[in-house]
Formats: C-alpha cells, structure tokens, sequence
C-alpha cells in the first residue's frame, strides 16, 4: 500500500511545492517581525513555528505516501474521531470556565475545530462521489451530507466560536452546490436557512457575538471597543502607502495598536510593512496558488479526487477571503485566520495536511482507477 | 462475451467522462469567481493604501503617541480643626492584559494559589469581561497585600499577563463617623456621564453618590493629568512627549467637630438608639454636630454595594438610609411650645404673669383634653407652664391665638420650611394652617385640631435640625443664622478658596424681651426640682432645655399601658433640645430618639455628655476652683 511508485516522482507538482514554500517563507518573515521583541518568558514563537512546519511538512509528506483512495475508507472513523475531540474540547474548556477552544497537548494546543473543517470537506467529498446523482440532489438525498455538517457545527457553536462554525457552514453549501441541487431544494434550503438565520439571531448568538456584527455596520459608536480593531487594522495597511514602512518598521504592530497582530490580523503588519506593492505580491502568489489548485481539480482522475481537490481549495480560499475582509474592514471582526499566514499550530498544520492531500490528488491523476484494484 | 464486457466498461467510463467534464465546466467558473474576489480585493488595497494612504499615515503617526490620564487625588475632608476624616491611600490592583498572557490556565492556577482565591472566581472576571477587546485590561483582584504586591513584583516573569495597577481609594479615618454628612462614591453611570463634563469624566471615574461626596464633588475631584508618552511593545512607554499633572482635589473643612460627633454617635449605637444629634454654635448657625443612627458602613458601598447588602438596609426597621437629621420629620412636641409662648407674648394673648388653670384636664366641645400630668399642675404662668411642659396651660393659649397666628411663628422660627443647610434632600416638615386642611382634605379646620397643634402634636411636622435651628434662634435672641456644615475650602498648600461666613436669615426685631422670658422657662426645665429634665443638669454650668413627646399612634389600647409593654414601633419619640450657657449661650444641642419614649431619661443624657465635652476647659476650671474654696474654707487654715 505503501509503495511508491516511480513515476509519482516524475508527477510531483514542484510548482504547487514552490507556491506553499513561497507563502509559508513570507508568513515566517512576517511573523518574526509581529512578534519582535520576543517575549522574555517561554519559547519564542518563531522557534515554535518552524516546529510546526517541520510537522507540518512531515504530514504533507505522509499525506502523499499513499493512494488518496484510501481516504475513501477511512473517512468515518476519522470524522468520529474529530467529534470526539470536539466534545472533549467542549468539556475541558467548560471545566476552565469555558475560556478555551483547545486540548493541551503540552507542545501544542490542539483546536479541533481546525481539522474538523478539512474533515467536513474529505467527508463531504466521500459522500459525493459515493452517491453520485448527475440531474441534482433532492432535499433527501443531502439528508446525510446536512446532518454530518450539523453534528460540527453545533459542537463549535457551543464553544462559542461564531466564526468557525459559520466557516463549516460555507464548506457544506460550497461543496453542496457544486455537485448540484434540485431547483426545489434550493427554494426549501434558502428558506430554512432564513428561519435559522432569525432564529439564530434572536436565540443563539451571544451579546458580545452580535455587538461585533452592530459595531461593524455602525463602527463610529465604538471606537475604542470592538471599531478599534478594524480600524487600527485599516490605520495599519493603509498607512503602509505604495512601498511600505519597511521591513520591521511598522509602528503599528511594533507600538501594539493592531490587537492579535500575528493571528488574525497578521496581513496588517504585511500590509503596513510592505505597502501596495507588496500586498499585491503576496495576494498574486497566495491566489495563484488557488488556482493552481482548482487546476489540480480539474486535472483530477475521478470524481472524488477532484471534490477533494475542489474542497480544500474552497476551504483556504474562503478563509482567506473572509480573513482579508475582515482586515481591510469589509466584515466584521469574526475570528478566521489566513491560513498558512496566521500564526496558530492547529490552523497551520490543517492546512498543510490539506495542501498534502491536494499534491496526492495532483500526483496521482494519470493512475486509473482500475489499477488499484 | 468478453467483448460485451469491455463495451459496457467503455460505456461507464464514457459517462463517468462526461460527468467529469460538466464538473470541471464548474470548475473554470469557480476560477472566475476565485479572480473576481482577488479583484476586488486588490481594488480595496488600492484605495486603502494608495488613495488614502497619506490620510492613514498621519493617523497611525499619532497613533503612536498614547495619551493616558493620571488620576488626580481626590480633595481630603477635615473637621473643624483639621483633623482629617477622609483621605486617599493607593489600592494595588492585580490586572490581567489577555492579549500579552501565555498559558492562562496555568498563570491563573498559581495566581489563586498566590492570592487566596477560588480559580473561578479569576475566571468568572474574565468571562465578565469577554467581548471586549483583549488589551483592555481585567481587574482581578483588587487592594492586595503588601506581601503579595511583592511576591508578584518579583516573580513577574513567571506571570505573563499580570500587571499592577495602582489606584487611589478612599480611607475613613474614623470609620463611618457621620457617614450620612460624608457619603460615598461610586462609579459614574450613564445618566450622571451624560450631564457631567465630558472633559472631566470618563467612562470608569469614581463620583460622589452620596452626602458631600456628591455636593462638594466639584471641590473634592481635582482635574486629571495626562501623559502622553510613545509607547512601544507591550504598552510600555518609550519616550516622555509631555506630561500634565494631575491637580489634586480641594479640602473641604467641616465645621463638625470629631470629638463631639463620636460622642454623638458612640451613645447612640451603644443603646442602638436609632434617631439623629444635632448641635450649632447659637451665634454662627455652624453644625458641631449632626449624627444619624444607625449609621451605615461607607466601605459597604465603596466600588458599589452588593444586592444582598443593600436589601438588608431597605429592610432595616431602624431606616439606616435616612438622613434623620434633615430627612427625618417628626412631630415636634413639647418643643414646639416655644412657638406657642412666642405667640402668645407676641400677641399680646398673654403676658408673663397671665396664669391658667390646670386640673389634669381642659374641657373643650364635647372632648376632654389631658394634661401628660393627670392630677394637674393647678395655677401656672407662663415660666412654670414651660417648665413642668404643662400641657392645659398651653391649650388654653393656643385656642387664644388660633392655629393661623401659631403657624406665622413657626415659621418665623424657622419650622415648615427647609433650613437650607448643605445636605441632599432635606425635608421641610408640616406646619399646618386652615388654609392648608382645605387644600389637603377639603375639609374645614376643627378648633379642637388647634389644641394638639398648640403642644405640637397632629399635623406638625418638624426635622431635628429644624428644632435645633428653633432652638438657637430663641438662645440667641431672635437670630435666624443659616446652619452650615463646610467651613471653608481649601487648597492643598492650605490657603483658604472659599470661606463661609455665618449668614442671618431673618432677624426677629422687638421679640427679644419674650425670649428672655421663654429662656428663663427652659432654664427652669433643667434646674428646676419641678422641671422634666433634670437629668442634663450640669454643675458649673447652666443648661436650659426642653423636653418633648412626639406621638407615633394615638391608639387607644395602649394607653396605660406600660413603657415596655408598647410594641417598639407604637413607642412615641423622645426630644430633647437645649442650649447652654443659659445667660450667654453659645451652643444648642437637639437630640431624638425614635420610639425613645422619654426625652429626659432618652434623649438628655447625649445632649449632657456633648456639653461636658464641649465646656470640658471651663467645667476644669469650675471644679479646680471648687475645690480651692473648700480647701478656704477649712477651719484653721490647716491643709490637709
């Protein structure tokens, strides 16, 4: 199982590689930046990230080692794994007082909620190509595909994370709609999520989470409370004019105005240091990459290859998309990372792993599927 | 047959081929949207960094220079001579900034460990606080130890995320000593924010809630100072730009006097009396004194009372929240016999020698009024009415001058209207006329009705510290001073920024003569062997005083009944009100006591321990004097 073919070596997609490396070497440098000084206490976060790259990296190399077929049967017990993670998380973080989303693993704190988007994505790509019905899905035919984004999603509402969950979300309608509804699931689906939507609205979400969303509509109400983040955020990249302060010469990361200025809104120091011109660098690449990814898809041998694909590329790209957004003040601060960029172990190593089964897709995409048989 | 097979694989792959290509038709579409998104956010970094970027630049310029305001002590409050009753300490303050903390759990679980608490209830502050951006910081705990603010000065390594913050609280000197007179503070809420200064306050200021505290708050709050320093990493300040400093808040000096209020107040709570003490210099209007019991516990409201806390003192029969002393209304008694003998002399309804009749009862219409003493004082002028408080004697005047003529003097002496003394939401008590029961009730007045109002029962209604003020006016001969509380204020280097000089109300011309007469009744009330408050007589000085009752109920089943059998909230209130030297007097002392029953054996012992203490010098010096004639007058001249 285990054996690898030559020829996957002459397949192997050095642009792809190139792009990751490019993208995680740019996170690396503005994350050193972000950080400096160091803290006095603990290990500083640059030493930790490059431990996570060689984790991650390891992972990717693994993810490649074998056939992505073989995710096909083993897709259910890694999503019941994740669950179980889910609830494990939920009940750590309510014992300590319900401040925290993670299981300490003592190098790293894992966040489930992280991996259980790549796992929605494999799990939805299995159900998929399993079930393939070419002239749309009805309303039951997505029974199973919903429940199995439900079970996540209200296990990460509980946490709370808004953002996350909400993320999971987008994965089930991205992934849903690309292999085709019926026009009349449409109409049942957009109606339920409206009921939903209002009934979340009314019920779920917490002060804090809605005061977000007010704050981002009417930002001047508040501008030392929760404005004050999109606005050093804008203060930030804009201030960073054509060519940038320079590497290391931002003042508002440097001064501390830009709040999580390594996590979520790691870009702004990109953007404040870099200016325009670097920005537009660093999106040319990042979005390249996408497409590459889309390519990959395209070029996949079968179907559930090229969901896989489709999937993983949907699940960084709306990440990215939502998090830049957010930055650049279109969205309401919501608590996505830019994947690869934004410092955070378990967000990275997702991603990578991600990438892994991406690059799998990609080398194996002249095999038949016979021959594995 | 092998063909077969191989044609209908052909066929499945064909068609797997087709719903691939429909699939991958998506994907070039999806490429599209993927292009379209990197647009448009390209097109946004455009316009953030090149169309407004200068705009953005100067922003994050100043940015950099963080203003921080430095809290301004808060003014001291100071007695009559200076000695301080309130004043500020530093409170450290252990803060948590959630963006800078690492390992919070295991920062918590030492930080309990260190400061002696329950890990929830460090967590419980901090779920408080979610939602708010994470470089605001969250209190923790507040006014540590000494040992503890070192411990964490020293290992603040080992605490990512801990900080302390220093802030200024206030410190009672004498404990609660006239808490009602001082007050507290309390954060500012929306309302007070909205109408205060917005220069001056913001969101999270103390402010005076209560008492002084909140009259005085443009004296006592100094004004901020600000800082504006570049800060660097961590909210460390890198570079001194400018620096104001805070200007710290005025003293206010009250007139009270310490020693006399904690006597006050000290024989009030030892008996948990529940009532008020109030005593002015006769010539100035100056409060020496002004107690109100029970008193309640200033630290219970510092940085906002518990519910708990709150409902106990709602719920409280003895009405701690009550200023009795402006607040508290009470009907005035026997005291308000003053009032009557003013009218009556003023009239011309009686003079001194005019002498009534009392059998221990006055028939009037159909109803019997008594006499407190039932088997009747006989015939008794106006000095004697006065001082054995005979009741007949004074029914009679009162039906003489009518309840209108009684309620002019009143307020002549200062009843039915406030006093304006500087303490919040003073009550102007109840001095009735026929005018006034026809507003009231729509009803005409009983003449009978004026008969209890001549003894200053019914309808009258008077705060302690209006008896007091009556009391002053009719020791100093017809002045009707302002009563004050704040002497002057003052800044901190000592030098006087306002100073409040006595202030005469009105004067009483041409009724000097009368309130010699009524004084030499009440001195007779102390001195007397006749009189109702022999207990406040002092040797080596002359007191002159009045007692008085003021009914709570006039329910029959529990008339003679005995003292201790009345329920304590039926028992009448006991007064006691006097000044003292009677030939020159100087200060007049009022107490009440609720349900105290008695105003000589209540009420008149505080007045008299207020005296001696006030007098101690000249009481000294009457005794070392005493006692040098004794020794005179020892046969032989031998010393012992």
């Amino acid at each position: 199982m285990f054996r690898i073919d030559r020829r996957l070596f002459a397949n192997f997609d050095w642009v792809l590689l190139l792009l990751l490396l490019l993208i995680c070497g740019m996170a690396y440098f503005s994350l050193y930046s972000a950080t400096y000084p160091p803290k006095p206490w603990g290990m500083p976060l640059y030493l930790k990230q490059c431990y996570l790259l060689l984790i991650g990296f390891s992972g990717f190399l693994f993810l490649i080692s074998f056939d992505y077929q073989e995710l096909l049967s083993w897709n259910y017990p890694m999503y019941g794994l994740i669950i179980i993670l889910l609830v494990v998380a939920f009940y750590m973080g309510k014992s300590a007082g319900g401040a925290q989303r993670w299981i300490n693993l003592g190098f790293m704190k894992l966040q489930p909620s992280e991996p259980a988007k790549l796992m929605l994505v494999i799990t939805l790509a299995s159900y998929y190509s399993r079930n393939e019905i070419l002239d749309g899905y009805s309303l039951k035919d997505i029974g199973i595909p919903i429940l199995l984004t439900i079970v996540p999603f209200v296990l990460i509402m509980l946490q709370p994370d808004l953002g996350t969950a909400l993320m999971l979300g987008v994965i089930f309608v991205s992934m849903t709609v690309f292999v085709k509804l019926r026009l009349s699931t449409y109409a049942i689906l957009s109606g339920m999520a409206a009921i939903v939507g209002a009934f979340g609205w009314i019920r779920v979400l917490k002060p804090y989470q809605k005061q977000r969303i007010e704050t981002f509509f009417n930002p001047e109400t508040d501008p030392m409370g929760h404005g004050y983040q999109i606005l050093q955020s804008k203060i930030a990249v804009g201030s960073g004019e054509m060519f940038g302060k320079g590497y290391m010469k931002g003042t508002q990361g440097h001064l501390h105005f830009l709040p999580e200025r390594h996590t979520d809104f790691a870009f702004s120091v990109w953007g404040e240091e870099w200016g325009f011109v670097g920005s537009v660098i660093f999106l040319a690449i990042y979005f390249f990459m996408l497409l590459w990814g889309l390519n990959v898809a395209i070029s996949a041998r079968d179907r559930f290859g090229m969901l896989l694909a489709y999937g993983i590329v949907m699940l960084v790209f709306w990440q990215a998309v939502i998090n830049l957004m957010m930055i650049l003040g279109f969205l309401p601060v919501v608590g996505i990372p830019l994947p690869l960029f934004s410092y955070g172990g378990s967000s990275l190593l997702t991603t990578l792993f991600g990438m892994g089964i991406l690059m799998n897709v990609r080398m194996r995409r002249f095999q038949t599927s016979s021959a594995k048989e | 047959m092998v063909k077969k097979i191989f044609k209908e694989i052909e066929e499945i792959q064909e068609r797997d081929d087709e719903a691939l290509d429909i699939l991958k038709r998506r994907l070039v579409v999806v490429a599209v949207i993927v292009m379209i998104f990197t647009s448009l956010i390209v097109a946004r970094l455009w316009y953030l960094q090149v169309n407004s970027g200068e705009e953005y630049k100067s922003l994050a310029f100043n940015n950099r220079v963080r203003i921080r305001q430095v809290a301004a002590p808060r003014g001291h409050i100071v007695d009559r001579n200076g000695k301080e009753i309130v004043t500020n300490r530093p409170s450290f303050n252990v803060v948590l900034i959630r963006e800078d903390s690492h390992d919070i759990d295991d920062v918590l679980k030492r930080l309990a460990g260190v400061l002696h608490v329950d890990i929830s209830e460090l967590w419980k502050r901090i779920r408080e606080a979610a939602g708010t951006p994470l470089y605001i910081p969250v209190v923790l705990k507040e006014d540590i130890t000494w040992d503890t603010l070192a411990f964490l000065e020293n290992h603040n390594q080992e605490f990512s995320g801990i900080r302390i913050e220093v802030v200024p609280v206030r410190v009672f000197h004498y404990g609660d000593l006239a808490s009602h007179i001082i007050g507290y503070l309390g954060i500012i809420n929306k309302k007070e924010l909205a109408e205060a200064d917005p220069e001056k306050y913001t969101g999270e200021d103390l402010i005076g809630k209560m008492g002084l505290e909140k009259l005085r708050e443009n004296d006592l709050r100094g004004k901020k100072g600000s800082n504006s320093t570049e800060v660097n990493a961590r909210g460390f300040e890198q570079k001194m730009l400018k620096s104001d400093d805070p200007i710290s808040g005025k003293e206010i000096r009250l007139t009270l006097d310490v020693d006399l209020q904690q006597i006050a107040e000290g024989m009030m709570d030892q008996e948990e009396k529940s009532g008020a003490v109030v005593a002015m210099e006769v010539k100035t209007g100056r409060v020496l004194v002004a107690a109100s019991a029970p008193k309640i516990h200033l630290d219970d409201f510092t940085g906002g009372i518990s519910t708990e806390n709150w409902n106990s003192l709602l719920e409280n029969p003895k009405h701690p929240l009550i200023n009795k002393v402006v607040q508290g209304t009470y009907p005035p008694g026997s005291t308000y016999k003053m009032v009557t003998a003013l009218a009556g002399l003023a009239t011309g309804a009686i003079t001194e020698s005019t002498v009534f009749n009392c059998p221990g009862h006055y028939q009037f219409g159909n109803r019997v009024y008594m006499c407190w003493k039932h088997s009747g004082h006989g015939a008794v002028d106006l000095r004697r009415a006065i001082t054995e408080s005979c009741d007949v004697y004074f029914y009679q005047l009162g039906q003489r001058v009518g309840v209108d003529v009684l309620a002019e003097y009143a307020h002549r002496l200062g009843l039915g209207e406030k006093t304006g003394v500087e303490l919040e939401h003073e009550k102007s008590g109840l001095v009735p006329t026929r005018q006034w029961k026809l507003k009231q009730y729509k009803q005409k007045w009983q003449d009978g009705e004026t008969l209890s109002i001549a003894i200053g029962q019914g309808f009258d209604l008077a705060t302690p510290m209006q008896v007091n003020m009556m009391t002053a006016t009719v020791a100093n001969g017809g002045k009707v001073l302002l009563p004050q509380v704040v002497d002057s204020v003052r800044d901190t280097d000592g030098s006087i920024v306002e100073q409040f000089h006595p202030k005469l109300i009105r004067e009483l011309t041409g009724l000097g003569r009368y309130l010699a007469l009524i004084r030499e009744g009440l001195t007779g009330v102390v001195n007397n062997d006749h009189g109702t408050a022999k207990g406040a007589r002092i040797e080596g000085l002359t007191v002159a005083g009045k007692t008085g009752t003021a009914q709570v109920v006039k329910l029959a089943q529990y008339k003679g009944l005995k003292d201790e059998n009345i329920p304590y909230k039926y028992r009448d209130h006991a007064w006691f009100t006097c000044f003292a030297p009677a030939e020159d007097p100087e200060i007049a002392i009022t107490v009440l006591v609720e349900h105290g029953l008695h105003g000589g054996s209540e009420s008149a012992p505080i007045a008299k321990a207020i005296l001696q203490k006030y007098f101690e010098a000249r009481l000294q010096a009457f005794a070392k004097e005493k006692e040098e004639k004794k020794i005179k007058t020892v046969p032989g001249g031998v010393r012992p």
